[in-house]
């Protein structure tokens, strides 16, 4: 675990209790994969709890993908463990673990009807026909594609052939239902329809999921927890509450949602300066370091009259809708700063590019992290 | 470890891990005994006198002072680069023609275009006899010179080995983006500026590709010099007299020592190019479309029928050779040439020897190799041992038919060797004939497979199947179409090589390529072309057969290929 420069909210507390609770349902430790030089996870320590949604978040090539893969066995870990409900599956091939897989091309078989698609898994398991056939509608009707057993992959629009593929997986009742970026090759509108089924749909069966993805907002909106990670590591593990609120290092912190970052000085272990300025900021472990960077959330940011925070001059406004972006420079530093405003409070200040106003750093929305910006 | 998880899975799971080890040790049993091991035999044979003592290079020596020998290097080399000159220029302007230009009859001029494949290259040979030779119709139109000799070659090995550089050279040009054409007209660019800085360097490869496929086919190609060769003699043809003519099997395989040599070298050269080759073509390029230009499409047009009726000709002129009397006297027409029984060259026999060996090998070969190529491709692990098949897989297109036939002799008919019970047998040559045209498809097998999702196999092994349930009720029929292009290539070069069976077949053997070898030495020219339209008529009917087939699967299909 990277080391957490800012405190965590109690929730972290609750984390170890609800394991306990809930029983684990995959335990990895240690789990490191290699190609030749190329390090692609360094060590992965993980605990997912029974019947719990997780997301592995980042950017590409940060190495999610990897370990989906070790976790179903199809590409083994070059060391480490991994354990499913008690059972030791490091070394087991695919055929031997429990889970079910849907993958970002659906990868249907385009020569079998949906029937034989969703039953292709039942059939080896030698149930007779007639429960296949129950089953298979059961499962059809579970992801609203009831009546289309006779259609060829190749009939379906893109949405309806990931929810078969959801149902081959699930035919036969895995433990483990992992999702391998499932929702990136349908277009917006589709995703986010699906989004709300799929995340449904996991809640009533209850199963144990797991899905990679590189898009935050499907990691926001479906994961009960989401790991994020970055070159091979994990970078924060958490509610996705946490991770927006409480981004436990600088990577996260800019990697979710929007962020502002300004380089200031710590001061004492409970203040800092920025520029000539003393702010208070929650307590934090930067106190010795010459240099820190001071996060804030554009939203956080207040704008005031001229004379009541920080001074600083309006760059430029952007409209979006339900808010300005407003982008602006402290006078003092010539930093840049971004705040999103509510157009009714743009009106009270009388917002427009060039015009000088106060600008406040609430200290409950500060964050702090060593270093210095890595400048591009 | 694997007690303490009683779960069904984990005992038939190593059970499926070591069908697949088995599997491909089995594919690569196959490679080496039917390639490496005989190879090996030849080049060890070369280094031995007759007695079978090893003397070094001497057997080089001595094929280097005897200028008759020598001579035959320069003889091949100079029919070879000729052919290639004259075949990848016809080719090129033809597949321009079916690209880039609106010339009408498209459809029907690829389909003439395909023919020569389905003849044995003999056939050329003799029509082209029936046509220039001393009897020949257009006698005076070589102007004194004789048929029988590298003019003859030429012509034959232009004829038959056309149709390989066309389909090379219509892939490459056929792969176009009209994007950059746009461009280019946008920027005010001529036409043939265009032609120079965008169509020839995109072909750029399929052209270099093509020419050193033709080279190879040119340079060991054995039936087109030995009928139409005379006193002119090739490296081909060297390697069946000393063996055949002079039971010299060590002068044969230094001869065949040399002719690997270029073959080697066009292969590796093709190699090379095939990996510097990466995707010209993005996804997003919109292909090309020709616009009517009457000059240029007519120009075309008229180049490509010539090239159709003088393919047409060629064939005719044997078809027509085979059912006169006696060319050119008596003209009148009899089927009395279609009785070989008495003649040399094994009968009807011949011809139903090669219907046995065609079907076994596009049957088997066509089995084997795609599963190979399979396993080859969607394994995971065993990453050294996949790799070396491939390159064994690879291996066969580098090595003359010739080669390996007289390979094989060495090998399989050593005293001592434990497959010895092959020689002789309908067995060697079905494997002779799956070696030696294992190559292509090979990479055909490949190319189909590489289109497939990948993840296919992760997923029936997410489901608990067995990876061949996957293969057979997914893998198979999906790649049907590319599985039926390979069963008809092997079915055809079965039944018109001549190569490689020559040094193998036996009287109870014999097959019907060799049939005609054999007529036309003893001198019934007339029953060596029938022989020759038999095995073209036997071919293209397969062919046909074919076409129908994927026709009708196709339209089966369509309902999960072509839906939505």
């Amino acid at each position: 675990m990277p080391t957490l420069t800012a405190p965590l909210s109690p929730a972290a507390g609750t984390d170890r209790a609800a394991v306990a609770e809930a029983g684990l349902h995959l335990e990895i430790r240690g789990l490191t994969k290699r190609f030749g030089p190329f390090t692609a996870l360094g060590g992965v320590d993980l605990a997912i709890r029974e019947g719990e949604f997780v997301c592995f978040l980042g950017p590409s090539g940060c190495g999610k993908t990897t370990l989906l893969r070790a976790i179903a066995g199809l590409a083994p870990q070059s060391a480490g463990r991994i354990v499913q409900r008690g059972r030791d599956i490091s070394r087991l091939p695919p055929q031997a673990r429990d889970f079910g897989i849907v993958f970002q091309s659906y990868a249907l078989f385009p020569n079998l009807t949906v029937f034989d698609n969703v039953a292709y898994g039942l059939r080896n398991r030698r149930d007779d026909r007639g429960r296949i056939r129950e089953r298979v509608a059961e499962l059809l009707a579970l992801v609203d594609l009831a009546g289309s057993e006779a259609k060829y992959p190749a009939a379906l629009s893109g949405g309806q052939q990931q929810r078969v593929a959801l149902a081959r997986a699930l035919a036969t009742e895995p433990g483990l239902l992992l999702l391998d970026e499932p929702l990136s090759a349908l277009d917006a509108r589709v995703r986010v329809h699906l989004r709300g089924q799929i995340k449904a749909l996991q809640a009533r069966l209850g199963v144990t999921t797991i899905m990679v993805t590189h898009d935050q907002e499907e990691a926001l909106a479906m994961a009960d927890r989401i790991v994020v990670m970055n070159h091979g590591t994990i970078e924060q593990v958490g509610t996705p509450a946490e991770i927006y609120r409480q981004p436990a290092s600088a990577f996260v912190a800019e990697f979710i949602g929007s962020m502002n970052f300004l380089e200031v000085r710590p001061d004492g272990a409970h203040a800092l300066r920025l520029g000539r300025r003393r702010l208070d900021c929650p307590a934090h472990d930067c106190a010795g370091d010459e240099h820190a960077r001071l996060a804030i959330r554009p939203e956080a940011v207040k704008l005031c009259a001229m004379n009541e925070g920080l001074s600083a001059r309006v760059e430029h406004i952007e409209f979006l809708g339900a808010f300005l972006r407003v982008g602006l420079t402290l006078a003092e530093t010539g930093q840049a700063l971004v705040a999103d405003i509510a157009v009714r409070d743009a009106e009270a200040l009388g917002l427009a590019p060039g015009a000088s106003l106060g600008v406040l750093l609430p200290s409950e929305a500060l964050r702090l992290y060593p270093g210095r910006e890595a400048r591009a | 470890m694997r007690v303490a998880f009683p779960m069904d899975g984990s005992r038939w799971l190593s059970g499926e891990a070591l069908v697949r080890l088995v599997a491909l040790l089995a594919a690569l049993a196959l490679l080496v005994v039917g390639l490496l091991f005989p190879l090996a035999s030849m080049l060890v044979k070369s280094l031995q006198d007759r007695a079978g003592d090893f003397v070094g290079l001497a057997n080089f020596a001595r094929y280097v002072q005897t200028p008759a020998l020598m001579g035959s290097i320069v003889n091949s080399l100079t029919v070879a680069l000729i052919s290639t000159a004259l075949v990848v220029g016809l080719a090129f302007l033809c597949a321009y023609g079916i690209t880039r230009t609106c010339m009408p009859g498209k459809r029907l001029f690829r389909m003439l275009a395909v023919l020569p494949i389905l003849a044995p290259s003999l056939l050329p040979a003799i029509s082209l006899v029936y046509l220039f030779g001393n009897q020949g119709w257009f006698r005076e139109a070589l102007l004194g010179q004789s048929i029988y000799g590298p003019i003859g070659i030429v012509l034959g090995m232009c004829f038959w080995i056309f149709p390989h550089a066309l389909m090379i050279l219509t892939t490459a040009l056929s792969t176009s983006d009209a994007r950059l054409y746009e461009a280019a007209e946008a920027l005010g660019t001529p036409k043939w500026r265009g032609f120079l800085t965008i169509t020839l360097p995109g072909a750029r490869y399929g052209l270099i590709s093509c020419a050193f496929v033709v080279f190879t086919l040119a340079i060991t190609d054995f039936g087109v010099p030995k009928i139409i060769g005379g006193q002119f003699s090739v490296l081909a043809t060297d390697v069946y007299r000393q063996v055949v003519g002079q039971q010299n099997f060590q002068m044969g395989a230094v001869v065949s020592v040399i002719l690997l040599l270029p073959a080697l070298a066009s292969f590796v050269v093709d190699r090379w190019i095939q990996r510097r080759q990466v995707a010209q073509l993005s996804a997003r390029a919109v292909p090309w479309r020709p616009t009517p230009s009457p000059l240029r499409d007519w120009t075309f047009a008229l180049l490509c029928y010539a090239v159709g009726a003088a393919i047409l000709l060629v064939i005719g002129t044997a078809i027509y050779a085979s059912l006169v009397q006696f060319w050119p006297y008596d003209l009148s027409l009899t089927l009395e040439h279609y009785a070989f029984e008495m003649l040399a060259g094994g009968g009807w026999a011949s011809w139903f020897n090669s219907l046995k060996l065609a079907f076994s090998v596009a049957l088997i070969g066509t089995l084997v190799i795609f599963f190979n190529a399979w396993l080859i491709e969607k394994s995971d692990g065993y990453r050294v041992l996949r790799q070396g098949l491939h390159f064994l897989a690879m291996l066969p297109m580098a090595v003359p038919g010739m080669v390996l036939g007289l390979a094989y002799i060495f090998f399989f008919n050593q005293a001592g060797n434990p497959l010895n019970w092959l020689y002789g047998t309908l067995a060697i040559l079905v494997l002779n004939t799956l070696v030696h045209f294992y190559t292509v498809c090979h990479l055909t097998s490949v190319t189909a497979l590489k289109q497939l999702d990948p993840e296919f196999e992760a997923v029936g092994a997410s489901l608990k199947v067995p990876f061949w349930v996957t293969f057979r009720r997914v893998t198979l029929p999906v790649s049907l179409p590319a599985v039926l292009d390979i069963s008809v290539y092997l079915f055809v070069n079965a039944m018109t090589t001549v190569s490689a069976v020559v040094f193998l077949y036996t009287s109870d053997t014999r097959l019907a390529s060799v049939a005609v070898m054999h007529l036309d030495e003893a001198g019934y020219f007339a029953s060596a072309a029938a022989m020759a339209v038999l095995i073209f008529f036997t071919s293209l009917a397969v062919k046909l057969a074919q076409a129908a087939l994927s026709h009708l699967l196709l339209n089966r299909a369509q309902e999960w290929r072509q839906a939505g």
